[in-house]
């Protein structure tokens, strides 16, 4: 007889994670797809459905006149040698170089992989202060070096322009700039930390000394900087040590996502997440915000708040630690937020000088104030918050300045080098386009797309990558870090520092005419580049001189030792707080019938400068799992008062602008507030990024403000098709996450090995008898582990802060191509990794698929919705010992190394896809067209019709794209259409660890990988250290000592099969005195 | 109603079938031969742009394999030269041999324009397979295990077959190719040329235990102390000359030679 296997059944008053509203209402469309490996039968849209039949003879006939072409003569293959050796290059090895990517106000330091001079894959430079894991932005900024759509010609009006002209135009310029000694030259700068920069900045004030400064970054920033610069001084830079604050509270400040402070890396913050004993100490979090961010996913105790009550729960904080200005703000205080700050103010006191305070960069000038207050009140100053000094640099306008610079007439030239897009991004950026050319102001733009300020520009000229370039920057401690390049500019652009040179005479931009070696001849020596000069000059000046050994040094390692900010001497001046807070308008809670818009950097495309990074893109956003757009997050008592639908289109309204855009029910969030993401809906970029989402900037009329209110909603009757990820790939709401208290650990600190079906799991009555791979007397034929490796991973839900760094990084690494929002919408997305996130409420009952519900008291509440908790779990191929995915393979495409790895041969896959069925983590993808070759996002033209790509057949585009394949990995296969792939643990990168082993041993015996030394593209891009992996069979290795932890469980333990990669359960670290304390992560214990 | 089939159509489905089944059995045949890459690739042997003779440089001359292709002990490729290899020895102000000679003609002129000379590939591993040059010559396997007796060679030609199945018949019997890792790029050496005294002393000079050595040699209890009882077993038990048997199974034993039969090792 046939045994079906049931997972087991769960406790009608257990709780349970889901992922989707759908899930956790069990609403009919989901359970449809529940199960499936791959959605099944129509996955085919409306238009689709029309065209298909007929579509599918058209291109049947013509392919068949198509056949027969192809040829099977062995193809030529060249060898093209280099003619002249190239230092350091070793063909087949890759060269490692450090470099650093700047970003606003600071930098993130970059070991840079290259092939034979393409830089393929980023990672964090471990050597530096501040190194370590790095962010999805860097880990995918690789990828819009070769983007074939960014800018490479100069344009003028929008009309491409050569070089020579160009370079004619800006000397004009110059030239008119010059006549009045610059006074109606402007520069818009972005966030810039940079030495050189600076420096420069400087000498382009002293060849116009009436030149016009401003600063603008689309996304924050003004108004910490101003209260900065009043309550601390002039140049002094708070340093926030995250890895010494014992107790944060975060004013809707994502530290751990999209709103990074200054200071130490997240790992820092992490460390004292996970225990692995009773003594350890660890910090705890607590967060205000009005929606989901990472940081709130991470905080021991978090409340939903309007955005709009930030200052008041500010004030309220500042109040009870004894600040009399704040006390009137503070007293309009609802009541449940003084409940719930109270004990949490009482925290933060009880620990004085290990506490600290953060607070948003979007908020404005008065929240920065208190906060300045109030880590004053709390001894954060010099404890957990360094004030280190600057060296002053010039005075910078804001963007009010620019403004009334322009009106007044007194720019006729505008440089912009911010990496913000003026005409796109800038508080009421169409008022601002029409001044601009109403006042007649030149305005030349440097920038990498061809955005829209870049097409109605006077002169565009296109920005080099940084990978491309010669720069330097501040790290946030001061450290001075070197950018150096990596390849020679694709497209010719020019760096800003370039660009301030040209300015000052000393560079002409565009490629450079290389003059043709002399016959026989050594070969010329490369022309000094005045980017590479300016460098040295500032580089000299940090070092104290010009010391060749030092440069080589920093070059070498990526950054000048001991190059840090020195500590600021001056007293935080406190009494300055009192005159922002008096300055700041009350303000009220938003009402239903008045809500606020909150406007937020995406976590895909930030404030809309990656909107053509394909793969950003395609990372699903951490809390709405959605791809590929924008969408407004809705609170769910609000969205039901709506009566929305998922996707449905909302029209907002503020003020007399209005956008319209799909809603999407956001469990955690606030009623009466609408989060939209900022950066989409830009045009004229590209088929990655043009016309994808919608513009939320456009409702924004002041500058600083993101907080919108008064706002109005109309529900539109369209629904718009979204790409949402999190109902895709599930575990059938198997208990698959586990987390627990400090209390609960230090009762049991083996908990998790506890919970579920764990303690249940029968003695093994297999033949194989003791511990796999472990030579035992029962076990005489078990593995060698004297011989061999055995790999193994464990990732500490702990520190998992549930970024998509791994999931770009692993992109990166393994080659996996993008597949367009379609596809995904079909569940065909390839990345390797998935990042589960999934929602928990107090109490859930129903369970049952096939049961009716006949508690509907145990129904979520909107309410119990709005307060629901958020966790991750990041998941790709577990690598079974006893993988059920081997033993259906027909045709043995999948099997086990003897080091432990499920490994799979590509090229011997028939794509039957019985393994992807048969894996319970659902871990495998399916190739379901050829999409390296085939544009999966654009659209093909075939007899007069237009067909999606990837359906067109032979008659579609069919050329992988030149400038994307120089990003591949040449150690990982570029898979084909047919076949399955998955992790493999980089299986590239262990092979290349032993063969280096095995050149430096010869003929010796010592084959074993020095510990730790190899390292999987995931663990490397990880900024939390969440990701162990390693050698089993070495016992001094950290995964030895991970998988020791009394927090370690396996997924699915009870179905046997033997995970090599396992989890470390979720600690939380509850203050008994907030409100609601009884109910953090209790559930997960009550499974039985 | 007439016949209209004539009598001999009752045996034409049983002829058909024995056609086909002739036909089959030659097509398979057909197939296995000539569609192996014993067949298609061995004996390959494209002209080169230059002709570069490999019989003069490392034959006649006997330049080492590795003075040209420079890196195939530390990568997986081992590289085709650059021009400033060439010239290191014909170009003006070195050597300047045969500097003249219309055979360099391409060599020179590549040189001036930058532009790389187009050398055909002759062995071709395909995409999804990741061979490693380095893996192999510091394990002592030969280039002329895998490449044939290129000393010989006017032009280079496919020697072996360097099929999956070929590969894996010495990843699974690897003593038959290994030898000591001084002799990698002698592709005329033969174990018999061997002095037994030094190979034994060699790995004796590598602190292999000798007991070790002994039960190598002649299975579980065999006995040796000394270098000259070593040699004295070996005699016994290959014979007056080193064989390839005996320096290979020493090798594997010793080095810990496991060659990878794991998909892994190879396909990525």
């Amino acid at each position: 007889m046939k045994k079906i296997w049931k997972h087991p059944e769960e406790p009608q008053n257990a709780k349970r994670y889901w992922r989707s509203v759908a899930e956790l209402d069990r609403r009919e469309d989901f359970l449809k797809n529940l199960g499936r490996e791959f959605p099944e039968g129509d996955t085919l849209n409306e238009a689709e459905r029309e065209n298909s039949r007929r579509e599918f003879l058209k291109i049947m006939g013509a392919s068949v006149g198509m056949m027969g072409l192809a040829s099977c003569r062995r193809p030529l293959v060249n060898i093209l040698p280099y003619t002249q050796h190239v230092e350091w290059m070793i063909p087949g090895k890759s060269l490692l170089y450090a470099t650093t990517m700047p970003q606003n106000g600071g930098a993130v330091p970059l070991v840079v992989t290259t092939h034979e001079g393409r830089p393929t894959h980023l990672s964090g430079n471990p050597l530096h202060p501040l190194g370590g894991g790095i962010s999805s932005f860097a880990q995918a900024s690789v990828l819009d070096l070769y983007d074939p759509e960014r800018s490479q010609k100069p344009m003028g009006a929008g009309k491409e322009l050569s070089w020579a002209k160009a370079n004619d135009l800006l000397a004009a310029a110059v030239a008119e700039a010059k006549k009045t000694s610059g006074a109606s030259l402007g520069i818009v700068m972005g966030g810039s930390s940079s030495p050189t920069y600076l420096r420069l900045l400087d000498e382009v004030k002293a060849a116009y000394p009436q030149v016009k400064l401003f600063q603008y970054e689309a996304v924050g920033g003004e108004g910490q900087a101003a209260a900065n610069k009043a309550v601390l001084g002039t140049g002094v830079k708070p340093f926030v040590k995250l890895g010494s604050a014992m107790r944060i509270l975060s004013l809707d400040c994502d530290f751990l996502g999209v709103d990074p402070v200054a200071g130490e890396p997240i790992s820092a913050f992490t460390k004292h997440r996970a225990k692995e004993a009773k003594t350890a100490d660890m910090n705890r979090l607590y967060v205000l915000e009005n929606r989901y961010t990472l940081t709130g996913g991470m905080a021991d105790h978090r409340k939903p708040l309007a955005a709009s009550l930030i200052p008041v729960a500010a004030a309220l904080i500042a109040a009870e630690l004894g600040d009399t200005s704040a006390k009137a703000l503070a007293d309009t205080a609802p009541a449940s937020l003084k409940e719930w700050i109270a004990p949490a103010v009482r925290d933060l006191i009880d620990n004085k000088g290990k506490s600290v305070v953060l607070a948003g960069s979007r908020y404005g000038v008065e929240v920065h104030a208190l906060v300045a207050s109030i880590n004053n009140a709390l001894g954060a100053y010099d404890s957990t918050i360094e004030l280190l000094q600057a060296a002053p640099a010039a005075e910078l306008g804001n963007f009010a300045d620019l403004q009334t610079a322009i009106a007044g007439g007194q720019v006729k030239t505008l440089v912009s080098l911010t990496p913000a897009s003026l005409y796109y991004d800038a508080p009421d950026a169409a008022a601002l386009a029409k001044l601009v050319t109403g006042k007649g102001v030149n305005l030349i733009h440097v920038g990498m797309q061809k955005n829209i300020t870049a097409r109605q520009a006077a002169l565009h000229i296109p920005a080099a990558h940084y990978l491309e370039v010669w720069g330097d920057v501040r790290a946030a401690d001061g450290t001075y870090s070197i950018i150096q390049p990596m390849i020679a500019p694709l497209y010719d652009g020019a760096s800003r520092v370039e660009i301030l040179l040209a300015l000052l005479g000393r560079k002409k931009l565009g490629p450079v005419e290389a003059a043709a070696p002399a016959a026989g001849a050594a070969p010329a020596a490369p022309a000094t580049d005045a980017a590479h000069t300016a460098v040295r000059d500032t580089f000299a000046v940090v070092a104290g001189s010009l010391d060749e050994t030092k440069w080589n040094f920093t070059l070498r390692d990526g950054f000048l030792k001991g190059s840090a900010y020195a500590k600021a001497t001056a007293a935080p001046n406190v009494a300055a707080v009192a005159a922002f807070v008096a300055k700041a308008k009350p303000v009220a809670a938003p009402t239903a019938e008045a809500p606020e818009v909150v406007l937020v950097a995406d976590s895909s495309v930030y404030d809309g400068r990656y909107i053509n990074n394909a793969w950003l893109q395609e990372a699903p956003d951490p809390v709405t799992k959605l791809t590929w757009e924008n969408a407004a997050w809705i609170g769910s008592v609000t969205f039901r008062a709506l009566g929305l639908k998922e996707g449905q289109l909302v029209k907002i309204t503020v003020g007399d602008t209005a956008i319209e855009i799909p809603a999407i029910e956001a469990p955690g969030h606030v009623s009466n507030s609408i989060t939209l993401p900022l950066g989409y809906g830009q045009t004229g970029v590209g088929v990655v990024g043009g016309d994808r989402g919608v513009n939320a900037y456009a409702l924004r009329k002041q500058p600083g403000t993101f907080v919108l209110s008064g706002a109005k909603v109309e529900v539109l009757p369209t629904i718009a098709e979204l790409a949402i990820t999190q109902e895709q790939n599930t575990m059938e709401g198997r208990a698959v996450y586990r987390e627990g208290t400090l209390d609960t650990f230090n009762k049991d600190t083996a908990f998790a090995q506890k919970t579920g079906m764990d303690s249940h799991i029968p003695e093994n009555i297999s033949f194989y008898k003791g511990q796999v791979g472990v030579k035992s007397e029962e076990n005489p034929d078990g593995f060698d582990y004297e011989k061999l490796h055995q790999w193994g991973m464990t990732i500490d839900l702990s520190k998992c802060i549930g970024c998509t760094a791994c999931i770009v990084a692993c992109q990166s690494e393994n080659n996996i191509p993008v597949v367009g929002k379609d596809q995904v919408r079909k569940g065909r997305l390839m990345q390797w990794i998935r990042m589960d996130r999934y929602f928990a409420v107090p109490k859930w009952g129903k369970n049952e698929v096939e049961q009716e519900s006949t508690w509907p008291e145990d129904n979520a509440t909107p309410e119990q919705l709005e307060n629901a908790e958020m966790v991750h779990q990041p998941l790709a191929c577990q690598q079974c010992e006893s993988a059920p995915c081997e033993t259906v393979c027909p045709v043995n495409a999948t099997v086990h190394t003897p080091e432990g790895l499920n490994a799979m041969a590509y090229n011997r896959c028939i794509g039957t896809r019985y393994c992807a069925n048969n894996c319970p983590y659902t871990a495998r993808r399916f190739n379901w067209f050829d999409y390296n070759k085939r544009n999966p996002l654009i659209d093909t033209t075939v007899l007069g019709m237009k067909v999606g790509n990837l359906y067109a057949g032979p008659l579609g585009e069919k050329k992988e794209d030149e400038g994307l394949r120089l990003q591949r990995n040449p150690n990982v296969t570029v898979r084909m259409r047919g076949v399955i792939e998955k992790c493999t643990y980089c299986v590239q990168r262990l092979e290349s660890a032993k063969i280096v082993q095995k050149q430096v041993q010869r003929d010796s015996k010592n084959f074993r990988v020095p510990t730790d030394t190899v390292k999987t593209a995931c663990q490397e891009s990880c900024p939390a250290d969440a990701i162990v992996f390693g050698d089993l069979a070495d016992p001094k290795s950290a995964i030895v000592k991970s998988k020791a932890s009394p927090r370690d469980y396996q997924l699915l333990k009870y179905i046997g099969t033997r995970p090599r990669t396992s989890y470390l359960a979720r600690l939380r670290n509850p203050n008994k005195n907030m409100p609601g304390a009884e109910n953090i992560a209790v559930w997960s214990n009550n499974q039985y | 109603m007439g016949n209209f089939f004539p009598r001999w159509t009752n045996w034409l489905p049983l002829k058909l079938a024995i056609a086909v089944v002739f036909i089959a059995f030659g097509v398979s045949v057909g197939v296995a031969y000539y569609f192996t890459p014993k067949y298609t690739r061995v004996g390959y042997e494209p002209t080169q742009p230059v002709p570069f003779s490999h019989k003069i440089h490392a034959g006649q001359l006997a330049l080492d394999c590795r003075y040209c292709h420079s890196f195939g002990e530390t990568s997986s490729h081992s590289n085709v030269p650059t021009n400033q290899t060439c010239f290191n020895c014909h170009g003006p102000g070195k050597g300047n041999i045969r500097s003249n000679s219309p055979k360099l003609e391409m060599v020179i002129k590549a040189n001036e324009t930058g532009k790389s000379i187009p050398w055909v590939k002759v062995h071709k591993a395909p995409d999804y397979v990741y061979f490693n040059h380095s893996a192999h010559l510091n394990r002592g396997i030969s280039c002329v295990s895998c490449h044939g007796k290129i000393t010989e060679m006017e032009v280079v030609r496919h020697d072996q077959s360097q099929s999956m199945g070929w590969c894996l018949d010495c990843h699974r019997n690897p003593e038959k190719n290994l030898r000591p890792l001084e002799f990698v790029t002698k592709l005329d050496y033969k174990a018999g040329d061997l002095k037994r005294a030094d190979f034994y002393k060699a790995l004796l000079d590598k602190k292999v235990p000798v007991d070790e050595i002994a039960t190598t040699i002649g299975g579980e209890g065999a006995k040796a102390d000394s270098l000259d009882q070593l040699v004295a077993l070996a005699e016994k038990t290959y014979g007056k000359d080193v064989t390839q048997t005996e320096v290979g199974t020493q090798i594997k034993k010793h080095w810990q030679i496991q060659p990878p039969e794991s998909c892994t090792a190879c396909h990525r």
